[in-house]
């Protein structure tokens, strides 16, 4: 009998991994599982569906509700069978008289300790009680209905989403198990005993002041309402769905949108999602009102200057006055003077079009995105190394490995699902070495075995990383195997010259990174022996002056160790849009063309002139950071933005805007008036992810459909606004839907060729590279050669430290670090607009008591705090988990001005920025900075502009 | 930290001269530095680097400044 996985269904226990098969018979049906299926899985899978409660197929089997008992001949009573697995030969019941009754004495004990008010409980037609309470055929409730049904215990409204009605809980444990194995968090647990016993956050607390994390997991694992989403409570029961993927982080995890209509009412995580497998985090689950919130740009709109009200007009006379205007700058200032920025949160064809625009329609390759300012060394580091910019593994990798190395990363809160995934690898014995300035949370894993924290200062990894290499090469834990047959020679021997050098021993390098010489040893010794070792870092990896170094210091540890090309190793770069990889994939950077194909390889270039019927510029254009520079000198003048809020994110907030305002036209698409846009002169409404179709491809390279699931609130989807624009400049442009850009860019593209929206429909999702050499994608890279060289080898890369610039000194004695939180995203213009204001609702600056006490601070203090860029003004929270001498902040909040004190420094090979590493001093303040009240002041102006958008017809003439 | 962009063009290419110091002899160091420069560098960043040279008033590495020659002396005889 065929069995298809069927992601609606669930099949009561996880799926056994076993090779071996077993045949067993169940109610006279001969079936065939893998060993270590349980009875129910294995009777699921035949379409025999077994009543249960406390099983569900993504938590261990728990044996508490028995409703689950079945007969097998030959053993004595009525096992559960969640918690029985098959035997070969077995016979199994599932279904007589005798198993009947007995489940319905079960549901029958259940029921008189519940209230019976389905008909108006919010759960009504989609709890699995009511469903089994039908299945098991229950028709009379002897003991009456008085039981301990805790009618009068108190909801728990805390959290924003969803609310704890204790009174209808039946002590199933799911969501305590959920909370444990599929989370990771353990905020649950049961209290009391028998009749007594009850469900409770942390330490009897309510949900939002417990550890709980809102990933919501115990939400979807609860079989009744006691657990119920808010948004169904108000709304109502869905009746449809689409799957669709999440647009906030790297992760990218797929979800079912549940609708009412048009309306959407909750958001589903999808167990058939590769990436995710049926788990989220608060935002992708929950942070979906920004969708529909009032500040949503709803027309387009146009005005002369920055200091004019806006004048809201069709879209017609906005694309008019947009392309009239650039072609009128280009006529006056050349070929070069305007430019574009792609946005890592669109989608791979809305991406690839803007390029294109700008390579085609403009003329230049003035093209860059925001992964400039986070992962652009990712692509530099490993391309030079391994021939590939992008991550070498799956996310399910990390199952396999046995050390985890993680960098500058700080996967709980920026990379929510593969955090729990990790933790869930470390609960089961893999060992964690941490190489951060700060004790980031996965330090704190509950249950976490062998874990080493090496907290270095920041802006020295490359020196901690050519430490760790040193140790491999000379206490001989080299791969010599590996490093003959898959790596370049010459490169190798040159590297492990430079890296034998005394300089580079634990004991020369501690004073740089403040890391006692024996623990890099220790760590060095540990992932080098490990039998997988895997990587994984962030930006605290990238965003420094030598970020680029760092990224191939640390493919020379894998490639040294061996640890590539298979399953649990590799090089993982933990991206922090949904799209970045898909947004340098589509060939957003100046100096290449979709696929990293380089601008000056005349064979690449030729393919494109032929589809795109025009001759491209063979030089590389300018990066974000040199588009600034050009704006301030007058020689660039117009810009066209999508989906990026360049005024908010990048470093040194006074130069940005300086060279913001001179520009003659600011071309901004985005959902909401964002900070960039306050500078702009055309104002297009974006889409968001729910209104458009089209693919992201998320950090492990995986390309994964975007669905719509509802209209466009100005009615257009962010790629047909750059496709009219593109018309309107006289550069024909011809789609009807995205499935046709995505074949122009598998026909350009030879990692995609493979690719097409029939392709996804069918896999599901797809990892790149996906072409004839590898037709069903590469869900591990690299497995036997490299693409790089003539002969497909690796090459190792000399790693030279070079300490920042940016140095501590008496003015500015403290290092800034930047980073995020949980339940904020980046620029917070989606996370802001939703109830995630509940946990985060201002950046706060965090330091060590050692440094607060010199200076009188307590936590809650205003701090002024001063770089050689600005000042801002921020609150103050003295934190244990900081070093002396390093303070952090996150910069979710616009009027924070967080970047407003990040200089200008870059790395040496991208210009990626150092948000990482800013010299600064602190004091204790009274009032906000001057940078702050002008920002105050210029919002409130700007949303003045706006609300008299309509009126205001004689804005521009 | 730099100012102006003309400083900033200098800083970037020394930049790239220190990070790959030990990747041989000065000759060899400028080979990389060039071929950067070439593969990523617009051509406006080109064009500002050979008027920083012309002008003699920026500090150039070593390196560095065999790789700024190089590219200049290129873009002259192409222009
Ligand atoms: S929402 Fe997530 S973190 Fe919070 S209690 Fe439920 S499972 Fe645990
Ligand atoms: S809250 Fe829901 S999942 Fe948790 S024990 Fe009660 S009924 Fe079960
Ligand atoms: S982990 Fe990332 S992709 Fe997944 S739900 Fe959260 S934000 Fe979305
Ligand atoms: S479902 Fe098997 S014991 Fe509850």
């Amino acid at each position: 009998m065929l069995q298809h996985f069927d992601p609606n269904k669930d099949y009561g226990t996880p799926a056994s991994l076993s090779e071996k098969m077993v045949t067993l018979e169940i109610d006279g049906v001969e079936v065939t599982v893998p060993e270590g299926t349980s009875v129910m899985r294995a009777a699921a899978l035949h379409d025999i569906n077994i009543p249960k409660l406390c099983a569900s197929d993504n938590l261990e089997a728990y044996g508490s509700c028995r409703i689950c008992a079945v007969q097998i001949e030959g053993r004595r009573g009525t096992p559960a069978s969640c918690t029985t697995p098959v035997d070969a030969g077995m016979k199994v019941t599932t279904q007589n008289d005798k198993l009947a009754k007995l489940r319905r004495n079960i549901m029958e004990l259940y029921i008189s300790d519940h209230p019976l008010d389905c008909l108006t409980c919010p759960a009504n037609g989609d709890c699995e009680l009511q469903d089994m309470a039908g299945a098991v055929g229950l028709r009379e409730v002897r003991y009456g209905f008085d039981g301990e049904n805790h009618l009068d215990s108190q909801k728990d409204h805390s959290n924003p989403y969803f609310t704890f009605d204790p009174s209808k809980c039946i002590v199933c444990s799911r969501c305590v198990r959920a909370c444990g194995e599929v989370q990771g968090t353990f905020a649950l647990t049961i209290d009391g005993r028998g009749f007594d016993s009850k469900v409770a956050a942390g330490q009897d607390e309510q949900f939002l002041d417990s550890e709980c994390v809102s990933c919501g997991a115990c939400v979807q694992a609860c079989p009744t309402s006691t657990l119920m989403e808010k948004s169904v409570i108000d709304m109502g029961v869905p009746e449809h769905s689409v799957t669709t993927t999440c647009a906030y982080c790297g992760v990218g995890c797929s979800f079912k949108a549940e609708m009412k209509g048009d309306q959407l009412v909750r958001m589903v995580p999808a167990k058939e999602g590769d990436a995710n497998h049926g788990h989220s985090c608060v935002k992708g689950r929950f942070a979906f009102g920004y969708a529909t919130h009032k500040d949503r740009i709803k027309a387009p709109m146009i005005r002369d200057s920055i200091d004019q009200p806006w004048k809201e007009v069709s879209w017609e006379e906005a694309i008019g006055f947009a392309a009239k205007r650039l072609k009128d700058i280009q006529a006056q200032y050349g070929r070069e003077s305007i430019g574009g920025i792609t946005s890592s949160r669109c989608t791979n064809e809305e991406t690839y079009l803007v390029q294109k625009l700008i390579r085609a329609a403009f003329g230049n390759n003035n093209t860059d995105t925001c992964a400039r300012v986070c992962h652009s060394p990712t692509g530099y580091g490993l391309k030079q190394t391994l021939g590939e910019s992008a991550g070498t593994q799956t996310f399910d990798s990390v199952m396999f490995s046995d050390c985890i190395l993680v960098i500058g990363a700080n996967p709980t809160d920026a990379h929510p699902v593969f955090g729990s995934l990790m933790r869930r690898r470390l609960r089961e014995g893999a060992s964690l070495i941490v190489t951060d300035p700060r004790e980031i949370d996965l330090l704190s894993t509950p249950h976490l075995g062998d874990a080493t924290h090496l907290p270095l200062r920041p802006g020295t990894n490359v020196a901690m990383v050519n430490a760790l290499a040193h140790v491999v090469v000379t206490e001989g834990y080299e791969d010599k195997e590996f490093i003959a047959s898959r790596c370049e020679g010459d490169a190798y021997a040159k590297w492990r010259e430079f890296i034998i050098e005394e300089r580079h021993a634990p004991e020369n390098v501690e004073e740089i990174t403040g890391v006692k010489a024996e623990k890099v040893r220790e760590a060095a010794r540990k992932f080098a022996t490990a039998k997988n070792a895997s990587i994984y870092y962030g930006l605290g990896v990238t965003e420094h002056s030598q970020g680029s170094t760092t990224v191939m210091g640390i493919a020379n540890l894998a490639l040294a160790t061996g640890n590539m090309g298979r399953e649990g190793v590799g090089v993982n770069p933990l991206r922090g849009q949904n799209n970045v990889q898909g947004s340098c994939d589509m060939g957003s950077f100046p100096h290449e063309l979709p696929g990293y194909q380089h601008v000056s390889d005349a064979v690449a270039r030729a393919r494109f002139e032929k589809v795109w019927g025009v001759k491209l510029d063979d030089e590389p254009g300018l990066r974000i950071p040199n588009m600034f520079d050009a704006a301030l000198s007058g020689e660039f003048r117009a810009m066209y933005v999508q989906g990026e809020d360049i005024a908010q994110s990048d470093p040194n907030t006074q130069h940005v805007e300086a060279a913001l305002s001179a520009l003659d036209c600011l071309i901004v698409q985005d959902i909401f008036l964002n900070e960039t846009a306050k500078f702009a002169h055309v104002l297009l409404p974006g889409s968001t992810f729910l209104e458009k179709n089209g693919t992201f491809t998320n950090a492990e390279r995986r390309i994964n459909r975007v669905r719509k699931v509802m209209a466009p609130v100005a009615g257009k989807e962010d790629w047909e606004v750059t496709v009219d624009l593109a018309n309107a400049l006289g550069y024909p442009m011809n789609y009807s839907h995205p499935s046709e850009i995505m074949d122009e860019i598998a026909s350009l593209t030879p990692s995609f060729a493979n690719v097409s929206y029939d392709a996804l429909e069918e896999h599901g999702s797809l990892q790149w590279p996906c072409n004839d050499e590898f037709p069903m994608g590469s869900p591990i890279m690299h497995t036997e050669s490299f693409p790089i060289g003539d002969e497909g080898k690796a090459l190792f890369a000399v790693t030279e430290f070079v300490p920042t610039t940016e140095r501590a000194n008496s003015r500015f004695p403290l290092l800034l670090t930047t980073g995020r939180i949980l339940s904020q995203y980046n620029v917070g213009a989606q996370t802001r607009r939703t109830d995630n204001q509940a946990w985060h609702d201002e950046d706060i600056l965090e330091l060590h008591p050692h440094d607060a006490e010199e200076r009188g601070i307590k936590t809650g203090d205003w701090l002024g705090i001063t770089s050689r860029a600005g000042q801002t003004v921020l609150r103050a929270r003295v934190a244990e988990r900081m070093q002396p001498g390093v303070v952090y902040t996150t910069f979710h909040h616009p009027g924070s001005g967080a970047n407003v004190i990040t200089t200008n420094n870059s790395d040496w090979a991208t210009n990626c920025p150092e948000y990482k590493v800013t010299a600064v001093q602190v004091e204790k303040v009274s009032q906000p900075s001057e940078w702050q009240k002008n920002f105050q002041d210029n919002h409130e102006r700007q949303y003045e502009f706006l609300r008299g958008s309509a009126s205001s017809a004689d804005a521009v003439k | 930290m730099f100012h102006t962009e003309e400083e900033s063009i200098v800083t970037m290419i020394n930049h790239i001269a220190q990070n790959n110091v030990s990747a041989g002899s000065e000759s060899e160091v400028a080979d990389i530095v060039e071929n950067h420069i070439t593969k990523f560098w617009s051509r406006r960043m080109k064009k500002i680097l050979a008027e920083q040279l012309a002008n003699g008033t920026e500090e150039f590495e070593p390196a560095a400044k065999l790789a700024a020659e190089r590219l200049s002396a290129k873009m002259s005889a192409s222009a």
